[in-house]
Protein backbone atom coordinates (compact mmCIF):
# COMPACT_ATOMS: atom_id res chain seq x y z
CA UNK A 1 0.00 0.00 0.00
CA UNK A 2 1.16 3.51 -0.55
CA UNK A 3 2.36 5.41 2.39
CA UNK A 4 0.35 7.68 2.87
CA UNK A 5 0.49 8.04 6.79
CA UNK A 6 0.61 11.11 9.03
CA UNK A 7 0.93 13.65 6.23
CA UNK A 8 -0.88 16.82 7.18
CA UNK A 9 -2.09 17.35 3.83
CA UNK A 10 -3.92 13.93 3.33
CA UNK A 11 -4.85 14.51 7.08
CA UNK A 12 -6.53 17.42 6.44
CA UNK A 13 -7.84 16.13 3.12
CA UNK A 14 -9.93 12.92 4.49
CA UNK A 15 -11.26 15.55 7.25
CA UNK A 16 -12.58 18.17 4.35
CA UNK A 17 -15.66 15.31 4.40
CA UNK A 18 -18.65 15.85 6.18
CA UNK A 19 -19.42 12.52 6.98
CA UNK A 20 -16.01 11.49 7.59
CA UNK A 21 -15.70 14.27 9.78
CA UNK A 22 -18.93 13.22 11.49
CA UNK A 23 -17.36 9.77 11.70
CA UNK A 24 -14.78 10.87 13.43
CA UNK A 25 -16.66 13.11 15.87
CA UNK A 26 -18.78 9.83 17.28
CA UNK A 27 -14.89 8.01 16.90
CA UNK A 28 -13.74 10.40 19.92
CA UNK A 29 -16.21 8.92 22.55
CA UNK A 30 -15.50 5.00 22.07
CA UNK A 31 -14.43 2.49 19.42
CA UNK A 32 -17.26 1.10 17.38
CA UNK A 33 -17.43 -1.82 14.71
CA UNK A 34 -17.73 -1.00 10.91
CA UNK A 35 -21.34 -2.25 11.34
CA UNK A 36 -22.03 0.62 14.13
CA UNK A 37 -20.03 3.08 12.23
CA UNK A 38 -22.17 2.64 9.09
CA UNK A 39 -25.68 2.43 10.92
CA UNK A 40 -26.46 6.06 11.46
CA UNK A 41 -26.22 6.36 7.72
CA UNK A 42 -28.18 3.32 6.13
CA UNK A 43 -30.65 5.52 5.01
CA UNK A 44 -28.67 7.43 2.80
CA UNK A 45 -25.53 5.42 2.32
CA UNK A 46 -24.34 1.37 1.59
CA UNK A 47 -22.20 -0.27 3.49
CA UNK A 48 -19.63 -0.04 0.83
CA UNK A 49 -19.71 3.90 0.65
CA UNK A 50 -19.15 3.82 4.61
CA UNK A 51 -16.35 1.57 4.00
CA UNK A 52 -14.40 4.14 1.50
CA UNK A 53 -14.90 6.92 3.88
CA UNK A 54 -13.02 4.54 6.24
CA UNK A 55 -10.75 3.65 4.28
CA UNK A 56 -9.52 6.84 3.71
CA UNK A 57 -9.37 8.19 7.43
CA UNK A 58 -7.15 5.23 7.40
CA UNK A 59 -4.71 6.04 4.44
CA UNK A 60 -4.39 9.17 6.37
CA UNK A 61 -3.32 7.84 9.66
CA UNK A 62 -6.53 9.49 11.35
CA UNK A 63 -7.97 6.28 12.64
CA UNK A 64 -7.08 2.36 12.60
CA UNK A 65 -9.02 -0.56 11.99
CA UNK A 66 -8.01 -3.93 13.64
CA UNK A 67 -9.99 -7.24 13.69
CA UNK A 68 -11.82 -8.94 16.71
CA UNK A 69 -12.94 -11.95 15.59
CA UNK A 70 -15.33 -11.68 12.80
CA UNK A 71 -15.47 -8.07 13.82
CA UNK A 72 -13.80 -5.12 12.57
CA UNK A 73 -13.10 -2.42 15.22
CA UNK A 74 -11.96 1.37 14.22
CA UNK A 75 -11.15 3.05 16.62
CA UNK A 76 -9.34 6.71 16.30
CA UNK A 77 -5.38 7.32 15.76
CA UNK A 78 -4.25 10.14 18.14
CA UNK A 79 -0.47 11.13 16.78
CA UNK A 80 -2.60 12.07 13.04
CA UNK A 81 -4.94 14.40 14.63
CA UNK A 82 -2.27 15.59 17.56
CA UNK A 83 -0.33 16.37 14.04
CA UNK A 84 -3.21 18.04 12.46
CA UNK A 85 -4.02 20.25 15.53
CA UNK A 86 -0.91 21.04 16.44
CA UNK A 87 -0.23 23.01 12.79
CA UNK A 88 -3.77 24.58 12.78
CA UNK A 89 -2.28 26.00 16.55
CA UNK A 90 0.98 27.17 14.75
CA UNK A 91 -0.79 28.78 11.81
CA UNK A 92 -3.23 30.72 14.45
CA UNK A 93 -0.51 31.94 16.42
CA UNK A 94 0.92 33.13 13.63
CA UNK A 95 -1.91 35.32 12.78
CA UNK A 96 -2.02 35.96 16.47
CA UNK A 97 1.14 37.71 16.67
CA UNK A 98 0.74 39.57 13.51
CA UNK A 99 -1.98 41.05 14.48
CA UNK A 100 -0.65 42.00 18.19
CA UNK A 101 2.45 42.92 15.98
CA UNK A 102 0.28 45.50 14.09
CA UNK A 103 -1.45 46.74 17.27
CA UNK A 104 2.16 47.74 18.56
CA UNK A 105 2.82 49.28 15.28
CA UNK A 106 0.06 51.65 14.91
CA UNK A 107 0.64 52.45 18.74
CA UNK A 108 4.55 53.72 17.99
CA UNK A 109 3.20 55.70 15.00
CA UNK B 1 -13.35 24.54 -2.99
CA UNK B 2 -14.01 23.88 -0.05
CA UNK B 3 -10.63 25.11 2.22
CA UNK B 4 -9.80 22.39 4.47
CA UNK B 5 -9.43 24.55 7.11
CA UNK B 6 -10.41 28.23 8.75
CA UNK B 7 -8.82 30.62 11.02
CA UNK B 8 -10.79 33.78 12.06
CA UNK B 9 -9.84 36.22 13.88
CA UNK B 10 -11.03 39.95 15.58
CA UNK B 11 -9.00 43.00 17.00
CA UNK B 12 -10.12 46.18 17.67
CA UNK B 13 -7.06 48.79 17.40
CA UNK B 14 -7.25 52.80 19.04
CA UNK B 15 -6.33 53.81 14.97
CA UNK B 16 -8.24 55.66 13.00
CA UNK B 17 -9.82 53.37 9.90
CA UNK B 18 -6.98 55.01 7.44
CA UNK B 19 -4.27 54.53 9.69
CA UNK B 20 -4.82 50.73 9.82
CA UNK B 21 -6.17 50.66 6.01
CA UNK B 22 -2.64 52.13 5.59
CA UNK B 23 -0.46 49.44 7.55
CA UNK B 24 -1.79 46.79 5.51
CA UNK B 25 -1.42 48.19 2.31
CA UNK B 26 1.40 50.42 2.42
CA UNK B 27 4.24 47.74 1.50
CA UNK B 28 6.90 50.18 3.30
CA UNK B 29 3.90 49.86 6.32
CA UNK B 30 3.45 45.98 5.86
CA UNK B 31 7.43 45.36 6.50
CA UNK B 32 7.50 47.33 9.76
CA UNK B 33 4.96 44.98 11.22
CA UNK B 34 4.23 41.78 8.90
CA UNK B 35 6.48 39.90 11.16
CA UNK B 36 5.14 37.27 13.16
CA UNK B 37 8.23 37.74 15.83
CA UNK B 38 11.33 36.67 15.09
CA UNK B 39 10.94 37.65 11.82
CA UNK B 40 12.41 40.67 9.02
CA UNK B 41 10.57 40.98 5.90
CA UNK B 42 13.09 41.94 3.32
CA UNK B 43 10.66 42.32 0.56
CA UNK B 44 7.56 43.30 0.17
CA UNK B 45 5.78 44.74 -3.07
CA UNK B 46 2.06 45.74 -3.24
CA UNK B 47 0.66 46.09 -6.53
CA UNK B 48 -3.01 47.65 -5.13
CA UNK B 49 -5.95 46.19 -7.38
CA UNK B 50 -7.81 43.16 -7.80
CA UNK B 51 -5.47 41.22 -10.01
CA UNK B 52 -2.36 42.70 -8.73
CA UNK B 53 -0.21 41.16 -7.09
CA UNK B 54 0.89 40.94 -3.36
CA UNK B 55 4.47 39.47 -2.49
CA UNK B 56 6.23 39.25 0.66
CA UNK B 57 9.17 37.37 1.96
CA UNK B 58 9.54 36.43 5.59
CA UNK B 59 13.08 35.78 6.94
CA UNK B 60 14.13 33.69 9.68
CA UNK B 61 15.67 35.73 12.78
CA UNK B 62 18.47 35.25 14.82
CA UNK B 63 15.72 33.65 17.75
CA UNK B 64 14.59 30.96 15.09
CA UNK B 65 17.98 29.34 15.87
CA UNK B 66 18.60 26.52 13.36
CA UNK B 67 16.24 28.11 11.05
CA UNK B 68 17.97 31.08 11.09
CA UNK B 69 18.40 32.82 7.64
CA UNK B 70 15.39 30.91 6.14
CA UNK B 71 13.11 32.51 3.54
CA UNK B 72 9.43 32.10 3.99
CA UNK B 73 7.85 33.85 0.31
CA UNK B 74 4.13 34.32 -0.04
CA UNK B 75 2.91 34.81 -3.56
CA UNK B 76 -0.39 36.53 -3.64
CA UNK B 77 -2.58 37.60 -5.82
CA UNK B 78 -6.12 40.56 -4.35
CA UNK B 79 -9.22 39.15 -5.00
CA UNK B 80 -10.94 42.32 -3.66
CA UNK B 81 -9.42 45.92 -2.81
CA UNK B 82 -12.34 48.21 -1.61
CA UNK B 83 -10.21 50.79 0.33
CA UNK B 84 -10.99 50.82 3.70
CA UNK B 85 -13.25 48.20 3.69
CA UNK B 86 -12.14 44.98 2.57
CA UNK B 87 -9.31 43.44 1.41
CA UNK B 88 -8.82 39.91 -0.06
CA UNK B 89 -6.33 37.82 -1.73
CA UNK B 90 -5.05 34.20 -2.27
CA UNK B 91 -1.74 33.11 -2.33
CA UNK B 92 1.25 30.65 -2.09
CA UNK B 93 3.47 30.66 0.68
CA UNK B 94 6.26 28.40 0.75
CA UNK B 95 9.95 27.46 2.12
CA UNK B 96 12.28 28.41 0.02
CA UNK B 97 14.10 25.86 -1.50
CA UNK B 98 11.75 23.55 -1.04
CA UNK B 99 8.26 24.93 -2.55
CA UNK B 100 7.13 21.47 -3.68
CA UNK B 101 7.16 19.98 -0.29
CA UNK B 102 6.69 22.90 2.12
CA UNK B 103 3.70 25.11 0.35
CA UNK B 104 0.47 26.11 1.67
CA UNK B 105 -2.21 27.51 -0.22
CA UNK B 106 -4.44 29.82 1.31
CA UNK B 107 -6.67 32.73 0.99
CA UNK B 108 -6.90 35.69 3.63
CA UNK B 109 -10.04 37.78 4.01
CA UNK B 110 -9.64 41.48 5.85
CA UNK B 111 -12.27 43.30 7.45
CA UNK B 112 -12.12 46.94 8.27
CA UNK B 113 -14.84 48.63 9.93
CA UNK B 114 -14.94 52.44 11.95
CA UNK B 115 -16.12 51.65 15.65
CA UNK B 116 -16.80 54.77 17.75
CA UNK B 117 -13.23 56.22 16.44
CA UNK B 118 -11.66 52.73 16.90
CA UNK B 119 -11.32 50.33 14.08
CA UNK B 120 -11.98 46.43 14.08
CA UNK B 121 -10.47 43.93 11.76
CA UNK B 122 -11.97 40.62 10.60
CA UNK B 123 -9.24 38.16 9.51
CA UNK B 124 -10.66 35.02 7.86
CA UNK B 125 -7.98 32.87 6.64
CA UNK B 126 -8.19 29.19 4.86
CA UNK B 127 -6.07 26.85 3.90
CA UNK B 128 -7.00 24.68 0.88
CA UNK B 129 -3.57 22.72 0.09
CA UNK B 130 -0.69 22.11 1.95
CA UNK B 131 2.44 20.17 0.87
CA UNK B 132 3.84 17.05 2.02
CA UNK B 133 5.81 18.23 4.63
CA UNK B 134 4.21 21.29 6.55
CA UNK B 135 3.59 19.60 9.39
CA UNK B 136 7.24 19.74 9.54
CA UNK B 137 7.04 23.51 9.18
CA UNK B 138 4.88 23.59 12.43
CA UNK B 139 7.56 21.88 13.90
CA UNK B 140 9.97 24.15 13.31
CA UNK B 141 7.85 27.26 14.27
CA UNK B 142 7.48 25.35 17.43
CA UNK B 143 10.86 25.06 18.15
CA UNK B 144 11.70 28.89 17.41
CA UNK B 145 8.94 29.58 19.52
CA UNK B 146 10.03 27.24 22.54
CA UNK B 147 13.50 29.28 22.05
CA UNK B 148 11.78 32.45 22.26
CA UNK B 149 9.94 31.50 25.84
CA UNK B 150 13.55 30.47 27.07
CA UNK B 151 14.75 34.08 26.02
CA UNK B 152 12.10 35.44 27.74
CA UNK B 153 12.74 33.87 30.96
CA UNK B 154 16.60 34.26 30.37
CA UNK B 155 15.55 37.82 30.61
CA UNK B 156 13.13 37.90 33.11
CA UNK B 157 15.55 35.94 35.24
CA UNK B 158 18.15 38.81 34.70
Amino acid sequence: MVEYKGKLDTIFGSLSDPTRRDIVKRLAHQELTVSEVAKPYARRMSLAAVSKHLQVLERSGVITKRRVGKQQIVALSPPALKDASKYLEQYKKLWEERLDRLEKFLKNK
Amino acid sequence: MEPIKEVALERTYEAPLESVWQAWTDPAKLKQWWGPDNVTIPTCEVDLKVGGKFYIVMEAGEAMGPYKGTLWPMQAEFTVVEPNAKLAYKANAWTEGAREDFSIDQTTEVVFAEEGGKTKVTVKASIYKLGPKAGMAAEGMQAGFTQQLEKLSAFLAK
